[in-house]
Order: C-alpha cells, then structure tokens, then sequence
C-alpha cells in the first residue's frame, strides 16, 4: 500500500492491520501526514508544532520493533496529535498563549508518556484555544466549511482529523471542549470519566473538571485509544483507582434492550434547530429498530448546570492564572484576560453553593440512572449546525431570548463536565447543506464501554463517519 | 439591610459585583457583569431553596458513584 491518499484515509485499526500484515510501515504512513500537513496546513492551520524529525525517527523505531515481533499495541507506529495544552518533553508547548511562547517542557505529560508507551509517533501539537478558553479566535479552520466556527477548545484537534492530518488527537474538555469539535468535524469524541485519564502534566483551565481525552474518525479507534491513555496515575490526585477494560472488546454487541433516556423538554429545548432535531430523532428511531429502549425522562435538576459549572470555572480558572494576569497581564489577550479573572469577584461562598448544587446535581443523576435502569442519555451535541464565524458571538435570529451559538454550545456538554460522567459525541447525520450533525450519549461512570457499543451500533447502520469534508480533497 | 433568607436581585448584586470587581482591580464588561450578576442569583435561589441536605463536593473522586 504505497498511495498517500489511501493511507492518510485509514482508521487507526486500519493502519494497524496493514502495519501487522507488512502491507505499510509506520515511516509511510508518518511520511504520508507530514506531506498532508504540508498540503493542508496554509489552510486549515490545525498545528501549532510538527516535530517532523522526531515523529520519523519514532516512526523508524516502531518500525524495528514491529519487525523484532515486540508489538505495543494498536497505536503502535500510528501518528497521533495532541493538543498543545499537554506537556511534552523537549517540544514546544504554548497553549495558544504569548505567555508559554517559546516553551519547551523538560517532562511529558502521563498521556503522552501513556502514548508513547502505547508506540504512538507523535506528529504535531495541534492548535487550541488561548489557555484552553474561548477569549480569542485561534488562524484554525475546519476544511467542512473554512468560513464557519471550527469548534474549541481543542480546535486543532479536531480540525487535523477532518482534514486527514492525522489518525486520531488527543483533546480536552472542561466545558465541551472534545465533544464540540468532534460534532463540527463530523468525529468521535470521548470525554470519558472524571479521573479516568490522568491529567498530570496537562495545563488546567479548572482543576475539577478538566478532563483529557481522544478524538478519533472511528468509534473503535475512540476505544483503542481511550484504552492506550486511560488508567489510574499516582501523580494525578484525582485520578480514578478504577480499572481499565479492553474498550474494543464487545463493541459489536450490540445494543438489543439498552435503556437510552432522553429528557426531552431540557435536551430538545426550543434552542435545538429543525435539522438538529430530526438527526437526533433519526438517531433515536435507529437504536429502537435495533432493540434499544427509549425512556422518556425528566430530570429538572439539569436547568442550572449551566450556572453552577460556570461558577466553578470561573473561580478555579482565576485562581490559577490571577498571579500570572498581574505580573504579566500583558500577554494574555483582552478577552481571554477578562475570561479568565472574572471569577476573582465570586466570594468564597458563591463558590462552596456551587459544589453544593454540584452534589445535588450529581446525586439527582445517580438516582436517574439507577431508577431507570438507564445505560445512556442521548441528547444532540451542540443545538445548531456550527456557524459562520463572524455570527458566533450574535444573538440568533431565530431566537428572541439573546442566545447566541456560543451560549447555545454549552447546553447539551456542560451537564456531563459537572457530574464527570462520561459522554461521548459521534456523526448523527448532516444538514442539507453538508454540515456534520453530531449527536451525544452521556453514561454511568467508568462505563465509557456502553457508550462506545451504542456508539458503534449506529455507525455501522449509517456510516456517516465514512463522508469526508470536499474541501481538502477538490 | 438584608434580612437572613433575602437574596439581592440581580440588579443589587451587580452592584455589590462592580464594586468589588473595582476593589480588585479587575475589569468587567457592564454585560458581563449583568451575566455574572444573574448566574449567582439563581445559584442564591437555588442554595436557600434546595441546597440543605447537600454537602459540597471537595474533591472529585472515584467513589461518587457508589
């Protein structure tokens, strides 16, 4: 397998299968992104650093070993990115910040070590938001539509996996930051459970409700990865002493008596566009064909997530950056600045109602689930197909309550960063107008497998996964 | 004077958020503020309201869900 085209389009287990069956090496299929990367990047801008030689000279490492019979697994020779919030010993991690410009860490953080364990070659540093946060518009652009929003906060994550730039990406997600790119560039997404990845040596944006995770264009890739990065990290005090399952095992069994809740009055919110709304209604007609059940639920307790997550973050983030906006306010942009310190006016006692209304959150959504029996909520990801860029922060026209996309972004991801539990996005389908359609299944903790076989259940009845974004391949 | 149990209305607390904000040194748009100002509100509402039996979640870890 020598075409570059055919080998940039493998899915993980793919390029796995050819790397094991001698029909490719791990230095083809490097040599084949870096050329993507050339080819693309002057216009989706999805890297901040590609340490080219470095990713060859990994890639030739796992090529020796492949042949030496000492297999690490399937990320084994695969080029992988991540997002440059994550330390990485001996390249540049900035963050999007002029404050970390020219940055090189002497550590990796525990995912990336966890990937280079796992034989991954590490291709790039992809873009992200200015400190992980929305203040400022990073060059990126999805190759789905170059004049609309590309997602964030993992921007360059998701924007290198349309565009072929990479097999998979590592993210992160605080408010939606995996899940919102993975529906805009028609991806999957995991922000698994709160501790389950280790977020040591990962720069925060507030400590307890950061979590890492994979972005991939496959569920199985999803669970292959999430396996090679999950686990429990002595260095992370609130990493998960919970075991680590073999994600990939089972998921093809179907989803044949799986209870699916859907709180429609929250998750179909007038906000939800028609096109929205008929894919997750698709998405619901085609599990119930394949067995599942769909239990209409409500769960008031979801109305003030919004309130309490952004409390939480707003404190937790200026407490890590108000010392550094001080001394140094000058390298961070206006309105990341003004992101970012905000939180300092919320007194102490705000901020302990917040953890309280977090607890009763979380207890109400334990009590759901158990009740019900549930395996899964299924809402939509985000309410809108993403805009064009200059409406992303304008109050919608079809709204007369002031929404704007952004607000409207948070509505469906921000219930599963304050409880931690896991969710995941994944293609439910397109607009008209060939805009990917994400769609959402939020589950019980430490029960990312369920997600991931729900998941693969409906990419194999629709492929939507399969459609490529045109622009990049015209 | 606020009685105990009285919640300041948003505008009151958008206020009290200004000068503190002032105090701090730390600038906020006036739509930010208001935003701010009626996010904690309603957590307000919500804490006299339904908030007795919860304690605060500390630290986030592995036996929540138990």
């Amino acid at each position: 397998m020598t075409d570059s085209l055919a080998l940039i389009n493998l899915s993980i287990s793919e390029a796995a299968t050819a790397l094991r069956q001698g029909e490719t090496t791990s230095v083809a299929l490097t040599q084949a992104t870096l050329a993507r990367i050339k080819e693309t990047e002057p216009t989706v801008q999805a890297y901040a650093t590609v340490p080219a030689d470095l990713a060859l000279t990994a890639a030739e490492r796992a090529d020796r070993e492949i042949a030496a019979g000492r297999d690490r697994g399937p990320l084994h020779g695969i080029p992988i990115g991540v997002k440059d919030n994550c330390y990485t010993k001996g390249i540049l991690t900035e963050v999007g910040s002029k404050m970390l410009e020219g940055f090189v860490p002497d550590f990796d953080s525990t995912v990336v070590q966890k990937l280079y364990t796992a034989g991954a070659v590490l291709i790039g540093k992809t873009r992200c938001h200015e400190w992980s946060c929305g203040g400022s518009e990073p060059p990126t652009r999805t190759p789905w539509d170059l004049s609309r929003f590309p997602g964030g906060s993992s921007i360059g994550s998701g924007v290198a996996l349309a565009a072929r730039s990479a097999f998979g990406a590592i993210g992160t997600d605080t408010g939606g930051s995996i899940r919102i790119p993975a529906s805009i560039n028609n991806l999957v997404g995991m922000k698994a459970t709160y501790g389950r990845v280790s977020m040591y040596g990962v720069l925060p944006l507030a400590w307890s409700l950061d979590h890492v995770g994979p972005l991939t264009r496959t569920v199985r890739d999803n669970a292959l990865m999430l396996g090679a990065i999950a686990g429990h990290d002595p260095k992370d005090p609130n990493s998960a002493r919970v075991g680590v399952p073999d994600y990939a095992t089972g998921i093809e069994s179907g989803v044949r008596s799986m209870r699916i809740g859907i709180d429609r009055g929250y998750f179909l919110y007038p906000g939800v566009v028609d096109s929205v709304r008929s894919v997750t209604e698709t998405v619901i007609d085609e599990l119930t064909s394949m067995g599942a059940k769909i239990i209409e639920i409500s769960a008031p307790e979801l109305a003030l997530t919004r309130e309490t997550l952004l409390t939480i973050r707003m404190v937790e983030s200026a407490s890590y950056h108000r010392h550094q906006i001080r001394e140094k306010g000058h390298l961070y942009s206006p309105g990341t600045r003004a992101t970012l310190q905000m939180g300092e006016v919320i007194l102490a006692t705000q901020y302990v109602a917040a953890l309280r209304a977090r607890e009763r959150y979380r207890a109400a959504m334990n009590a759901l689930f158990r009740r019900e029996n549930l395996e899964a909520l299924i809402s939509p990801t985000i309410p809108l197909p993403t805009p064009l860029l200059p409406d992303l922060r304008k109050p919608r026209t079809d709204m007369n309550n002031g929404e704007t996309p952004t607000d409207g972004f948070i509505h469906h991801v921000y219930p599963a960063n304050l409880s931690g539990q896991p969710a995941i996005s994944a293609p439910g389908g397109f607009t008209s107008s060939g805009l990917p359609i994400g769609y959402q299944l939020m589950g019980r903790p430490f029960e990312e497998a369920t997600l991931y076989r729900i998941a693969y259940a409906y990419e194999q009845a629709q492929n939507w996964h399969e459609r490529r974004p045109l622009h990049v391949y015209d | 004077m606020l009685r105990m149990n009285e919640t300041p209305d948003p505008e009151i607390k958008a206020e009290q958020l200004a000068r503190l904000a002032q105090i701090l040194d730390v600038e906020i748009a006036p739509e930010e503020l208001a935003a701010l100002s009626n996010q904690l509100h309603l957590l307000d509402d919500l804490e006299q309201s339904k908030l007795h039996d919860h304690l605060p979640i500390l630290k986030m870890d592995a036996d929540w869900y138990d």
